[in-house]
Protein backbone atom coordinates (compact mmCIF):
# COMPACT_ATOMS: atom_id res chain seq x y z
CA UNK A 1 0.00 0.00 0.00
CA UNK A 2 1.38 3.44 -0.90
CA UNK A 3 2.11 5.92 1.91
CA UNK A 4 -0.71 8.17 0.70
CA UNK A 5 -3.30 5.39 0.73
CA UNK A 6 -2.06 4.21 4.10
CA UNK A 7 -2.34 7.74 5.48
CA UNK A 8 -5.84 8.24 4.05
CA UNK A 9 -7.01 4.95 5.56
CA UNK A 10 -5.58 5.82 8.98
CA UNK A 11 -6.97 9.35 8.92
CA UNK A 12 -10.34 8.08 7.80
CA UNK A 13 -10.41 5.72 10.78
CA UNK A 14 -9.35 8.47 13.20
CA UNK A 15 -11.15 11.47 11.68
CA UNK A 16 -13.21 11.92 14.85
CA UNK A 17 -10.06 13.20 16.55
CA UNK A 18 -9.70 15.93 13.94
CA UNK A 19 -13.39 16.83 14.19
CA UNK A 20 -13.10 17.04 17.96
CA UNK A 21 -10.24 19.51 17.70
CA UNK A 22 -12.09 21.52 15.03
CA UNK A 23 -15.27 21.63 17.15
CA UNK A 24 -13.29 22.75 20.16
CA UNK A 25 -11.31 25.49 18.43
CA UNK A 26 -13.73 26.91 15.87
CA UNK A 27 -17.17 28.40 16.36
CA UNK A 28 -18.45 28.35 12.82
CA UNK A 29 -18.95 25.52 10.38
CA UNK A 30 -16.90 27.17 7.62
CA UNK A 31 -13.97 27.75 10.01
CA UNK A 32 -14.12 24.14 11.15
CA UNK A 33 -13.95 22.99 7.55
CA UNK A 34 -10.89 25.19 6.97
CA UNK A 35 -9.21 23.88 10.10
CA UNK A 36 -10.03 20.27 9.16
CA UNK A 37 -8.32 20.84 5.81
CA UNK A 38 -5.31 22.47 7.49
CA UNK A 39 -4.88 19.64 10.01
CA UNK A 40 -5.20 17.04 7.25
CA UNK A 41 -2.50 18.76 5.18
CA UNK A 42 -0.14 19.28 8.12
CA UNK A 43 -0.58 15.66 9.17
CA UNK A 44 0.16 14.48 5.64
CA UNK A 45 3.31 16.63 5.49
CA UNK A 46 4.55 15.21 8.79
CA UNK A 47 3.43 11.62 8.06
CA UNK A 48 6.78 10.71 6.48
CA UNK A 49 8.35 11.00 9.93
CA UNK A 50 5.69 9.03 11.76
CA UNK A 51 7.56 5.88 12.73
CA UNK A 52 4.80 4.08 14.51
CA UNK A 53 6.58 4.10 17.89
CA UNK A 54 3.62 6.09 19.23
CA UNK A 55 -0.02 5.30 18.54
CA UNK A 56 -1.39 6.99 15.42
CA UNK A 57 -4.15 8.57 17.52
CA UNK A 58 -1.61 10.15 19.92
CA UNK A 59 0.48 11.40 17.01
CA UNK A 60 -2.62 12.80 15.29
CA UNK A 61 -3.67 14.59 18.48
CA UNK A 62 -0.27 16.23 18.63
CA UNK A 63 -0.40 17.38 14.98
CA UNK A 64 -4.02 18.52 15.29
CA UNK A 65 -3.43 20.51 18.48
CA UNK A 66 -0.23 22.08 17.14
CA UNK A 67 -2.10 23.14 14.01
CA UNK A 68 -5.16 24.43 15.86
CA UNK A 69 -3.11 26.43 18.37
CA UNK A 70 -0.96 28.08 15.69
CA UNK A 71 -3.86 28.52 13.26
CA UNK A 72 -4.58 32.16 12.66
CA UNK A 73 -7.55 33.64 10.90
CA UNK A 74 -7.15 37.19 9.66
CA UNK A 75 -10.82 37.97 9.65
CA UNK A 76 -13.61 36.63 11.68
CA UNK A 77 -16.57 35.67 9.57
CA UNK A 78 -18.91 37.03 12.22
CA UNK A 79 -18.62 37.94 15.89
CA UNK A 80 -17.60 34.84 17.80
CA UNK A 81 -20.34 33.27 19.87
CA UNK A 82 -18.92 29.95 20.84
CA UNK A 83 -20.51 26.86 19.37
CA UNK A 84 -23.85 28.49 18.67
CA UNK A 85 -24.12 26.66 15.37
CA UNK A 86 -23.80 23.29 16.98
CA UNK A 87 -26.12 23.94 19.85
CA UNK A 88 -29.74 22.98 19.44
CA UNK A 89 -32.41 25.66 19.69
CA UNK A 90 -33.71 26.32 23.16
CA UNK A 91 -36.79 24.28 23.59
CA UNK A 92 -40.01 25.74 24.81
CA UNK A 93 -40.85 22.61 26.84
CA UNK A 94 -39.07 21.75 30.08
CA UNK A 95 -35.43 21.22 29.13
CA UNK A 96 -33.47 18.13 30.07
CA UNK A 97 -31.29 19.26 33.01
CA UNK A 98 -28.35 17.05 32.04
CA UNK A 99 -28.50 18.32 28.45
CA UNK A 100 -28.54 21.87 29.81
CA UNK A 101 -25.48 21.13 31.93
CA UNK A 102 -23.65 19.66 28.97
CA UNK A 103 -24.56 22.69 26.89
CA UNK A 104 -23.36 25.04 29.65
CA UNK A 105 -20.10 23.09 30.02
CA UNK A 106 -19.59 23.12 26.24
CA UNK A 107 -20.00 26.89 26.18
CA UNK A 108 -17.70 27.25 29.20
CA UNK A 109 -14.95 25.22 27.51
CA UNK A 110 -15.29 27.58 24.56
CA UNK A 111 -14.27 30.52 26.75
CA UNK A 112 -10.93 28.92 27.67
CA UNK A 113 -7.62 29.94 26.11
CA UNK A 114 -6.13 27.88 23.25
CA UNK A 115 -3.68 26.20 25.64
CA UNK A 116 -6.32 25.34 28.24
CA UNK A 117 -8.58 23.94 25.53
CA UNK A 118 -5.78 21.60 24.46
CA UNK A 119 -5.27 20.41 28.04
CA UNK A 120 -9.02 19.84 28.50
CA UNK A 121 -9.21 17.95 25.23
CA UNK A 122 -6.43 15.55 26.23
CA UNK A 123 -7.93 15.20 29.71
CA UNK A 124 -11.29 14.26 28.18
CA UNK A 125 -9.46 11.64 26.13
CA UNK A 126 -8.22 10.08 29.39
CA UNK A 127 -4.55 10.83 28.87
CA UNK A 128 -2.76 11.01 32.23
CA UNK A 129 -0.95 14.16 33.37
CA UNK A 130 2.45 12.79 32.38
CA UNK A 131 1.26 12.09 28.81
CA UNK A 132 -0.48 15.47 28.59
CA UNK A 133 2.73 17.11 29.84
CA UNK A 134 4.78 15.32 27.16
CA UNK A 135 2.41 16.47 24.43
CA UNK A 136 2.28 20.04 25.70
CA UNK A 137 5.98 20.31 26.55
CA UNK A 138 5.43 21.02 30.27
CA UNK A 139 5.75 19.00 33.48
CA UNK A 140 3.05 16.66 34.82
CA UNK A 141 2.92 18.80 37.96
CA UNK A 142 2.25 21.90 35.87
CA UNK A 143 -0.54 20.06 34.04
CA UNK A 144 -2.11 19.03 37.36
CA UNK A 145 -2.13 22.61 38.64
CA UNK A 146 -3.47 23.97 35.35
CA UNK A 147 -6.17 21.30 35.28
CA UNK A 148 -7.31 22.24 38.79
CA UNK A 149 -7.54 25.89 37.79
CA UNK A 150 -9.42 24.96 34.62
CA UNK A 151 -11.93 22.82 36.53
CA UNK A 152 -12.60 25.64 38.98
CA UNK A 153 -13.04 28.11 36.15
CA UNK A 154 -15.37 25.77 34.24
CA UNK A 155 -17.47 25.26 37.35
CA UNK A 156 -17.85 29.01 37.80
CA UNK A 157 -18.64 29.54 34.11
CA UNK A 158 -21.26 26.78 34.02
CA UNK A 159 -22.92 28.22 37.11
CA UNK A 160 -23.04 31.61 35.42
CA UNK A 161 -24.43 30.13 32.20
CA UNK A 162 -26.98 28.01 34.11
CA UNK A 163 -28.19 31.13 35.89
CA UNK A 164 -28.87 32.76 32.52
CA UNK A 165 -31.07 29.92 31.24
CA UNK B 1 -21.91 19.73 37.81
CA UNK B 2 -18.20 19.45 37.27
CA UNK B 3 -16.15 18.51 34.24
CA UNK B 4 -15.46 14.97 35.48
CA UNK B 5 -19.16 14.23 35.87
CA UNK B 6 -19.91 15.38 32.32
CA UNK B 7 -16.71 13.99 30.81
CA UNK B 8 -18.26 11.24 28.71
CA UNK B 9 -21.18 13.39 27.53
CA UNK B 10 -18.92 16.30 26.52
CA UNK B 11 -16.57 13.89 24.83
CA UNK B 12 -19.48 12.37 22.96
CA UNK B 13 -20.81 15.78 21.92
CA UNK B 14 -17.41 16.90 20.62
CA UNK B 15 -17.02 13.66 18.66
CA UNK B 16 -20.46 13.52 17.13
CA UNK B 17 -20.75 17.15 16.01
CA UNK B 18 -19.70 16.50 12.42
CA UNK B 19 -20.89 15.08 9.14
CA UNK B 20 -17.97 12.72 8.42
CA UNK B 21 -15.77 12.47 5.34
CA UNK B 22 -15.04 9.63 2.95
CA UNK B 23 -11.55 8.46 1.98
CA UNK B 24 -12.08 10.23 -1.38
CA UNK B 25 -12.86 13.52 0.38
CA UNK B 26 -9.64 13.19 2.40
CA UNK B 27 -7.65 12.33 -0.75
CA UNK B 28 -8.99 15.51 -2.38
CA UNK B 29 -7.96 17.59 0.62
CA UNK B 30 -4.36 16.47 0.18
CA UNK B 31 -4.17 18.32 -3.15
CA UNK B 32 -5.16 21.69 -1.64
CA UNK B 33 -2.93 24.53 -0.45
CA UNK B 34 -2.34 25.08 3.25
CA UNK B 35 -3.33 28.39 4.83
CA UNK B 36 -1.02 28.42 7.84
CA UNK B 37 1.15 31.48 8.43
CA UNK B 38 4.31 29.39 8.39
CA UNK B 39 3.40 27.84 5.02
CA UNK B 40 2.60 31.27 3.62
CA UNK B 41 6.02 32.38 4.84
CA UNK B 42 7.53 29.35 3.11
CA UNK B 43 5.79 30.23 -0.17
CA UNK B 44 6.95 33.82 0.15
CA UNK B 45 10.53 32.62 0.84
CA UNK B 46 10.41 30.44 -2.28
CA UNK B 47 9.42 33.48 -4.39
CA UNK B 48 12.10 35.61 -2.73
CA UNK B 49 14.78 32.97 -3.40
CA UNK B 50 13.84 32.95 -7.10
CA UNK B 51 13.80 36.77 -7.27
CA UNK B 52 17.10 36.93 -5.40
CA UNK B 53 18.79 34.52 -7.84
CA UNK B 54 17.45 36.51 -10.80
CA UNK B 55 18.68 39.76 -9.20
CA UNK B 56 22.14 38.32 -8.50
CA UNK B 57 22.47 37.21 -12.13
CA UNK B 58 21.36 40.61 -13.42
CA UNK B 59 23.59 42.55 -11.00
CA UNK B 60 26.55 40.29 -11.78
CA UNK B 61 25.99 40.85 -15.52
CA UNK B 62 25.99 44.63 -15.08
CA UNK B 63 28.91 44.35 -12.63
CA UNK B 64 31.02 42.54 -15.23
CA UNK B 65 29.89 44.05 -18.51
CA UNK B 66 28.55 47.51 -17.51
CA UNK B 67 29.81 50.58 -19.44
CA UNK B 68 30.47 52.78 -16.40
CA UNK B 69 32.98 51.98 -13.67
CA UNK B 70 30.67 53.38 -10.97
CA UNK B 71 27.77 51.16 -12.09
CA UNK B 72 30.05 48.11 -12.25
CA UNK B 73 31.20 48.66 -8.64
CA UNK B 74 27.70 49.50 -7.48
CA UNK B 75 26.04 46.41 -8.93
CA UNK B 76 28.91 44.12 -7.91
CA UNK B 77 28.40 45.19 -4.28
CA UNK B 78 24.66 44.68 -4.71
CA UNK B 79 25.24 41.19 -6.12
CA UNK B 80 27.44 40.27 -3.15
CA UNK B 81 24.89 41.57 -0.63
CA UNK B 82 22.12 39.69 -2.41
CA UNK B 83 24.25 36.55 -2.29
CA UNK B 84 24.48 36.86 1.51
CA UNK B 85 20.74 37.45 1.70
CA UNK B 86 20.13 34.42 -0.53
CA UNK B 87 22.08 32.26 1.96
CA UNK B 88 19.85 33.51 4.80
CA UNK B 89 16.66 32.87 2.80
CA UNK B 90 17.76 29.32 1.95
CA UNK B 91 18.65 28.68 5.61
CA UNK B 92 15.19 29.86 6.77
CA UNK B 93 13.48 27.83 4.06
CA UNK B 94 15.33 24.72 5.21
CA UNK B 95 14.32 25.36 8.84
CA UNK B 96 10.65 25.63 7.88
CA UNK B 97 10.93 22.40 5.89
CA UNK B 98 12.48 20.64 8.88
CA UNK B 99 9.72 21.97 11.12
CA UNK B 100 6.97 20.68 8.78
CA UNK B 101 8.45 17.19 8.85
CA UNK B 102 8.57 16.87 12.65
CA UNK B 103 5.89 16.71 15.30
CA UNK B 104 7.15 18.62 18.31
CA UNK B 105 5.44 19.10 21.67
CA UNK B 106 3.15 22.15 21.64
CA UNK B 107 5.58 24.43 23.52
CA UNK B 108 8.61 23.58 21.36
CA UNK B 109 6.51 23.94 18.23
CA UNK B 110 5.35 27.41 19.28
CA UNK B 111 8.91 28.44 20.19
CA UNK B 112 10.31 27.18 16.88
CA UNK B 113 7.68 28.99 14.80
CA UNK B 114 8.19 32.19 16.79
CA UNK B 115 11.95 31.93 16.36
CA UNK B 116 11.65 31.46 12.59
CA UNK B 117 9.34 34.47 12.26
CA UNK B 118 11.56 36.62 14.45
CA UNK B 119 14.68 35.58 12.55
CA UNK B 120 13.01 36.26 9.20
CA UNK B 121 11.85 39.71 10.35
CA UNK B 122 15.28 40.51 11.83
CA UNK B 123 17.24 39.47 8.73
CA UNK B 124 14.81 41.19 6.40
CA UNK B 125 15.16 44.38 8.43
CA UNK B 126 18.97 44.10 8.57
CA UNK B 127 19.16 43.56 4.80
CA UNK B 128 16.96 46.58 4.08
CA UNK B 129 19.03 48.73 6.44
CA UNK B 130 22.30 47.46 4.93
CA UNK B 131 21.02 48.57 1.53
CA UNK B 132 20.60 52.16 2.76
CA UNK B 133 24.30 53.12 2.73
CA UNK B 134 24.79 51.18 -0.50
CA UNK B 135 21.84 52.72 -2.28
CA UNK B 136 22.29 56.30 -1.13
CA UNK B 137 25.76 57.12 0.15
CA UNK B 138 27.78 54.68 -1.94
CA UNK B 139 25.77 55.49 -5.08
CA UNK B 140 26.27 59.20 -4.46
CA UNK B 141 30.04 58.85 -4.07
CA UNK B 142 30.34 56.61 -7.11
CA UNK B 143 28.20 58.91 -9.22
CA UNK B 144 30.16 61.94 -8.10
CA UNK B 145 33.54 60.40 -8.87
CA UNK B 146 32.53 58.79 -12.18
CA UNK B 147 34.81 60.16 -14.91
CA UNK B 148 32.73 59.00 -17.78
CA UNK B 149 29.44 60.68 -16.77
CA UNK B 150 26.76 60.98 -19.46
CA UNK B 151 25.28 64.44 -20.09
CA UNK B 152 21.83 65.01 -18.62
CA UNK B 153 21.07 68.59 -19.74
CA UNK B 154 17.69 68.95 -17.98
CA UNK B 155 19.02 67.66 -14.67
CA UNK B 156 22.28 69.59 -14.98
CA UNK B 157 20.36 72.81 -15.63
CA UNK B 158 18.01 72.22 -12.67
CA UNK B 159 20.96 71.59 -10.35
CA UNK B 160 22.83 74.63 -11.69
CA UNK B 161 19.75 76.87 -11.20
CA UNK B 162 18.58 75.71 -7.77
CA UNK B 163 21.66 74.29 -6.07
CA UNK B 164 24.19 76.87 -7.08
CA UNK B 165 26.24 77.02 -3.88
CA UNK B 166 28.21 74.37 -1.95
CA UNK B 167 26.12 74.57 1.26
CA UNK B 168 22.86 74.25 -0.71
CA UNK B 169 24.08 71.05 -2.34
CA UNK B 170 25.26 69.61 0.98
CA UNK B 171 22.02 70.59 2.75
CA UNK B 172 19.93 69.05 -0.04
CA UNK B 173 21.92 65.81 0.05
CA UNK B 174 21.76 65.56 3.86
CA UNK B 175 18.01 66.26 4.01
CA UNK B 176 17.37 63.88 1.12
CA UNK B 177 19.36 61.07 2.78
CA UNK B 178 17.79 61.67 6.18
CA UNK B 179 14.22 61.63 4.89
CA UNK B 180 14.77 58.49 2.84
CA UNK B 181 16.68 56.67 5.60
CA UNK B 182 14.27 57.51 8.41
CA UNK B 183 11.28 56.87 6.14
CA UNK B 184 12.57 53.50 5.06
CA UNK B 185 13.52 52.55 8.63
CA UNK B 186 10.01 53.14 9.95
CA UNK B 187 8.29 51.80 6.85
CA UNK B 188 10.21 48.50 7.08
CA UNK B 189 9.42 48.20 10.81
CA UNK B 190 5.75 48.94 10.20
CA UNK B 191 5.56 46.55 7.23
CA UNK B 192 7.13 43.62 9.11
CA UNK B 193 4.92 44.28 12.12
CA UNK B 194 1.86 44.38 9.87
CA UNK B 195 2.83 41.04 8.31
CA UNK B 196 3.82 39.06 11.40
CA UNK B 197 3.44 41.30 14.48
CA UNK B 198 0.00 40.15 15.57
CA UNK B 199 0.76 36.50 14.93
CA UNK B 200 4.06 36.67 16.83
CA UNK B 201 2.24 38.34 19.75
CA UNK B 202 -0.30 35.49 19.84
CA UNK B 203 2.44 32.89 19.79
CA UNK B 204 4.27 34.70 22.62
CA UNK B 205 1.04 34.76 24.63
CA UNK B 206 0.63 30.97 24.28
CA UNK B 207 4.29 30.35 25.20
CA UNK B 208 3.99 32.63 28.24
CA UNK B 209 0.90 30.70 29.33
CA UNK B 210 2.77 27.40 29.06
CA UNK B 211 5.79 28.81 30.90
CA UNK B 212 3.66 30.27 33.67
CA UNK B 213 5.15 29.25 37.03
CA UNK B 214 2.87 27.20 39.23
Amino acid sequence: MSAEKEFITLLNQHQKIVYKVCNLYMDLHADREDLFQEITLQAWKAYGNFRGDAKFSTWLYRVALNTAITYFRKEKRQPAIYATESLPERQQEAPDPVEEQVKAMYVAIGTLSKIDKAIVMLYLEDYDYKEIGEMMGITANNVAVKMNRIKTRLKEETQKTAANY
Amino acid sequence: MELDELKSLINQKLTTDHSGRSANDIAQLLTRKTGSVIDKLKRSLRIEVICCIAAILLFAYIGIWGHFTSLRIYFSVFALLSLVFLGILVHLYKRINDLSATTLPVKSNLQTILHIIQEFSKRYFQFTMALLPVCFVFALILGYTENNKPDLPVLDKAVADKLNTGWKIISFVVVYLLILSVGLYYFTKWYLHKLYGRYAAQLKECIAELEEQV
